[in-house]
């Protein structure tokens, strides 16, 4: 939860007026907020990710040395909350955005 | 130094090991706050590389683990009433409550959903309309912004079904109450790299000062915690007590500003209860009066939750830095991850967790005792 992960930056675009974009880290995609490095991103980028939101940018050699210390660390969780999303969710009335 | 050669660095990690061992005059007792620090040292045998130049003692920067029993008592009632989805980190779910587990009111038909960030709640709670939708809003300063935020958003859409029940901690006025024990044995900080990407350093200042201890912003990969020990060992050789910043590559002095910004416009600091520490003044953010319509703890009524910590687990003393895990009774026994009596064994940031994943830390003489469990030492590393 701490320690944020990098990813790269593969689109931008708002929604609501909130700055949104598509982030990749190695491979999973997300929506991740951009409103807190709006002023110096653009799509290519790198940025390490809290729970959702870009909170630093770093360069690419960087973001993957990072990646790989966190996997080596079993501090990827941020990962498997977002595949637990996408399934393995009780059936409820109830949607996530993604449907 | 054996393990010296799984570094990805070895020669560099080799010339700071080197460094610190020749400039240490005496052993020096360094704390490093971030829970994934501990799981870092722990893994690469740090302290063992350095000998007796430093001994490292592990900090309370683990999140989860000092989010109070009561609080997760809380969240458990939510999570079961009919007309609430319960969302939540995936990380809460295994933290045992005074009865039960996240994980297992789900298992008995209470809704609560894993979600990536506080936004997935906030969207949760606009797609359905007749439902109320609660968000465990935990974490430290590392959280704070994505949080404050969700809570900004739900005001700015008009969103009533949204409310957080919120545990936020800070880091400075934690280092401070373990400075001010009377029996803080800490010489010198590493203070936790990504907590100051958000926030900065400046808060540190004074308490460097005050304190006269070094207080080095690390980051949390091998070489950075050397290099950040190597750093406040030099700074305690040369008799100094300053703030110094190891992690360049991403902490800047003030942090990031606009996410600073939206926590101090949601957020106020308020005295908080630490798991297994007792309250600490002003070393929580709660929400300001302003957005009391989206407080779970206002919504809900929860005041009447109260909780009493089991003494088995010592998680208190391991946050503190006054035990290592394998020094309380449970640690392997009567505590492991499939069966944790606290937090820490749970969390991917607590110190139990990570003495338990690093097999090797079983069977040290770290400990009295630690060696005659070796035979419960079985379990995969880092196995979930
Ligand atoms: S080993 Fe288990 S019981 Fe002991 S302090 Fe750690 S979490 Fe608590």
């Amino acid at each position: 939860m701490c320690l944020g992960i990098p990813g790269k930056i593969v689109e931008m675009y708002g929604t609501e007026g909130l700055p949104m974009g598509v982030v990749d880290f190695g491979g999973v995609r997300r929506e991740v907020c951009l409103a807190y490095v709006a002023d110096e991103v653009k799509p290519g980028d790198y940025a390490i990710v809290h729970v959702g939101f870009a909170i630093s940018l770093v360069d690419e050699e960087e973001a993957l040395r990072t990646y790989e210390a966190l996997k080596e660390l079993d501090q990827l969780d941020e990962i498997e909350w977002m595949s637990e999303i996408g399934s393995g969710r009780p059936p409820g009335p109830a949607e996530t955005p993604e449907g | 130094m054996k393990y010296l050669s799984e570094y990805r660095d070895p020669e560099l990690a080799r010339s700071l090991v080197d460094r610190i061992r020749a400039e240490s005059s005496r052993s020096w007792t360094l704390m490093e706050v971030c829970g994934g620090q501990t799981h870092t040292i722990v893994k690469q045998g740090i302290p063992e590389v350095l000998g007796d130049s430093v001994e490292l003692i592990h900090g309370p920067g683990c999140p989860v683990c000092v989010t109070p029993l009561e609080q997760i008592d809380r969240a458990l009632y939510l999570a079961e009433r009919p007309e609430v989805i319960f969302t939540s980190f995936g990380d809460m779910l295994r933290v045992p409550g005074s009865e039960c587990d996240l994980f297992q009111v789900r298992a008995r038909g209470g809704e609560v959903r894993v979600v990536y960030s506080p936004l997935d709640a906030l969207e949760l709670a606009r797609a359905n309309p007749d439902r109320e939708i609660v968000f465990f809003a935990v974490g430290f300063e590392t959280t704070a912004p994505a949080n404050a935020m969700a809570v900004w958003r739900a005001r700015e859409l008009d969103v009533p079904n949204f409310s957080v029940l919120v545990s936020h901690v800070t880091v400075p006025p934690a280092m401070t109450a373990i400075l001010e024990s009377p029996d803080n044995r800490v010489e010198g900080f590493l203070a936790a790299g990504h907590v100051c990407t958000v926030m900065g350093w400046e808060e540190y200042e004074p308490l460097a000062s005050a304190h006269r201890v070094p207080i080095v912003v690390t980051g949390f990969e091998p070489v950075d915690i050397l290099e950040g020990i190597w750093m406040a060992v030099r700074q305690l050789e040369e008799g100094r007590s300053e703030v110094e910043n190891q992690y360049a590559r991403s902490v800047r002095r003030d942090g990031n500003r606009p996410a600073r910004e939206i926590v101090s416009r949601v957020f106020q600091l308020v005295d908080r209860q630490w798991r297994g520490i007792g309250e600490i003044p002003a070393s929580g953010l709660g929400l300001r009066p302003e957005f009391a319509p989206w407080d779970a703890e206002k919504k809900f009524e929860l005041g009447g939750i109260r909780a009493t910590e089991p003494e088995e687990c010592r998680a208190g003393d391991v946050l503190r830095g006054r035990i290592k895990p394998v020094e309380c009774a449970a640690f392997g026994g009567a505590c492991t991850p499939e069966t944790p009596l606290g937090a820490p064994m749970v969390s991917s940031e607590g110190a139990c967790a990570a003495y338990w994943a690093y097999a090797r830390y079983r069977g040290t003489d770290s400990a009295p005792g630690a060696a005659s469990r070796e035979g419960a030492a079985s379990g995969t590393p880092g196995a979930p």
